[in-house]
């Protein structure tokens, strides 16, 4: 940190050339440069917007976890009702550990979407008056469902323990190594998570009926995602459903290292690296190649 | 359409702004709102989207000198406020450029705000932080923002929604002059202010004024623009009719409100 940020940000702003653009990117260099010095607008904007929703609930921030917590008990008595005794040996709670983490780490990146999906059209005032790189929108979006998705961690931690220590016939492998996976876990569904915000901020500029659309779209994807069902009970060409879809193969990784406490596969771990960064080039090029258009849609 | 200047733009010294043959087009949609289902029902009928292009500035040129206070007049949907936003860096340009030498502090229909949930406290933090200052800069300056704004008695940590216009003004005002701008745009805000308030902007943009800085204001209050401006720049749908001294420009604009017709004579301008 500079001495005097006044006088380092007057070098930097000094003289601004504006002109016509096609609908390519801006120069890169400046923009990234921009984007990096008003971190601290996202990080802000994230805590602020986080403040105002729950100013009036006291139970707001309890609320984040307990969500997620009920949603997964209606799914866990669906799942169990309808698939009777389940695949035969194994015990309830593994289904329900496997909902849960499923849940917890899908809500994250759903969180991403719809708030980041509103984030643009929400800052709308901001826009028309104020000149800076849009992308932090999206950004704040990013770390607000991070922060939401934190708590989530601990919470899952103690239930899985110590379910796991009173079902005797639960095959979960407490805690393991392979558990230090979780940063980079968490990493990647962060990185698909914000290229999945910046891609449907873009969207609803131009279409503003996407976020209504979202709200099925979302669900219908969570059922066809490893989420209500084991990632090993589909085999074949069946297995596309885990391939084709950008968050398949972080909830198989997800539910490798917690339910069977084995180390995922190489080729999980490619097919996750790559959708997470495939979707941060694509939603970032979308965005930040329209991003001048949006002063104007608005 | 693409411009693409390779070379470092010149800009010779003095100038605050350079506007170089300035052309600013864009589309809007004539029909409802635009949502997928509406573009899917389109496609299935074979229709078109029906778009108007408004050509909101066309081919403006225009230095604006260090120091200069210029008022912008016109009738509504002259342009001036597209023309300000051009300035800013918020709307990109259709064609030509515009070069600008130094930091732009913003007052374009009211910039704080933008969350009415929040605090006008964090509601400034907010805007500065995308204006790209520091935090502990801001910190360093609230106090002379609130105290600038001079909001009733705790208001200043009350949500935003709870404001009346005028509180709003000042407190966008405040904000904006604060920043210690080089270039300092104001967009229809000094009609908000009481009496006093508008006494005590005047007081600060004459200083401003003193410290070189440069100050477009985009009003329709003539009264003020003579008061406050050395030049003046009259746009009528996107053209600039004319551009010069202050009360000799909104004379002639008065003049074309009263008896409605552009004078020919200042039409190729």
């Amino acid at each position: 940190m500079s001495s005097d940020p006044s006088r380092a940000e007057a070098l930097v702003s000094k003289i601004q050339v504006f002109e016509p653009h096609k609908a390519s990117l801006p120069p890169m260099g400046p923009y990234l440069r921009e984007f990096w010095r008003r971190r601290r607008f996202a990080v802000e904007l994230a805590r602020f917007t986080d403040k105002a929703e729950h100013l009036d609930s006291p139970l707001g921030s309890v609320w984040l976890v307990l969500n997620p917590l009920l949603l997964a008990m209606i799914y866990f008595l669906l799942v169990t009702i309808i698939g009777g005794r389940g695949s035969a040996g194994s015990s309830r709670f593994d289904v329900l550990a496997h909902i849960l983490v499923g849940l917890f780490t899908w809500y994250f990146a759903q969180n991403c979407m719809t708030f980041g999906g509103a984030s643009v059209t929400a800052g709308g005032k901001l826009i028309l008056n104020q000149a800076f790189p849009r992308a932090l929108l999206p950004l704040s979006s990013l770390i607000g469902a991070f922060q939401k998705f934190i708590p989530t961690l601990p919470v899952y931690l103690i239930i899985y323990l110590i379910g796991g220590a009173l079902d005797s016939k639960s095959k979960l492998p407490g805690l393991n190594w392979h558990l230090l996976w979780i940063p980079v876990m968490v990493a990647l569904v962060a990185i698909s998570g914000f290229g999945l915000a910046l891609l449907f901020a873009t969207m609803n500029v131009y279409f503003r009926d996407t976020s209504k659309l979202m709200t099925y779209g979302a669900r219908m994807w969570l059922y066809l995602s490893p989420v209500l069902w084991m990632p090993d009970m589909i085999h074949g060409w069946h297995r596309i459903l885990i391939w084709a879809n950008p968050l398949g193969p972080i909830l198989s990784i997800t539910n490798t290292v917690w339910i069977k406490g084995e180390n995922p596969s190489w080729t999980l771990w490619l097919g996750a690296t790559g959708w997470a960064f495939g979707l941060l080039l694509i939603g970032g090029y979308f965005f930040v190649s329209r991003e001048r258009d949006f002063a104007v849609r608005i | 359409m693409t411009l693409q200047y390779a070379s470092k733009p010149e800009m010779p010294e003095g100038l605050a702004v350079r506007i170089e043959e300035l052309s600013l087009r864009y589309k809007i949609n004539v029909e409802s709102k635009m949502t997928l289902k509406n573009a899917i029902m389109r496609a299935g009928r074979g229709e078109k989207r029906r778009v108007r292009t408004i050509e909101a500035v066309k081919n403006l040129s225009l230095d604006i000198p260090h120091g200069t206070v210029m008022g912008v007049v016109g009738a509504n949907g002259a342009g001036k406020s597209t023309l300000m936003r051009a300035i800013a860096g918020i709307l990109p340009p259709t064609e030509g450029r515009i070069i600008v030498n130094g930091k732009v502090s913003t007052l374009l229909a009211l910039g704080v705000g933008f969350n009415g949930t929040l605090s006008g406290r964090d509601n400034i933090i907010l805007g500065g932080l995308a204006a790209g200052l520091e935090r502990e800069e801001l910190e360093a300056r609230f106090d002379d923002i609130a105290s600038f704004a001079d909001l009733p008695n705790g208001f200043i940590d009350m949500p935003m929604r709870t404001y009346s216009a005028g509180m709003y003004g000042r407190l966008a005002f405040s904000v904006a002059v604060n920043m210690t701008p080089d270039i300092l745009l104001i967009d229809e805000a000094l009609s908000t202010g009481d009496a006093a308030f508008k006494e005590k902007s005047f007081e600060k943009m004459r200083q401003l004024c003193l410290e070189a800085r440069t100050i477009i204001i985009v009003s329709h209050a003539l009264g003020t623009l003579n008061e406050l401006c050395n030049k003046a720049l009259w746009m009528h749908q996107g053209n600039a009719l004319a551009f010069g001294n202050a009360t000799k420009v909104t004379d002639q604009y008065l003049e074309f409100l009263n008896v409605g017709k552009v004078p020919s004579a200042l039409e190729d301008f």
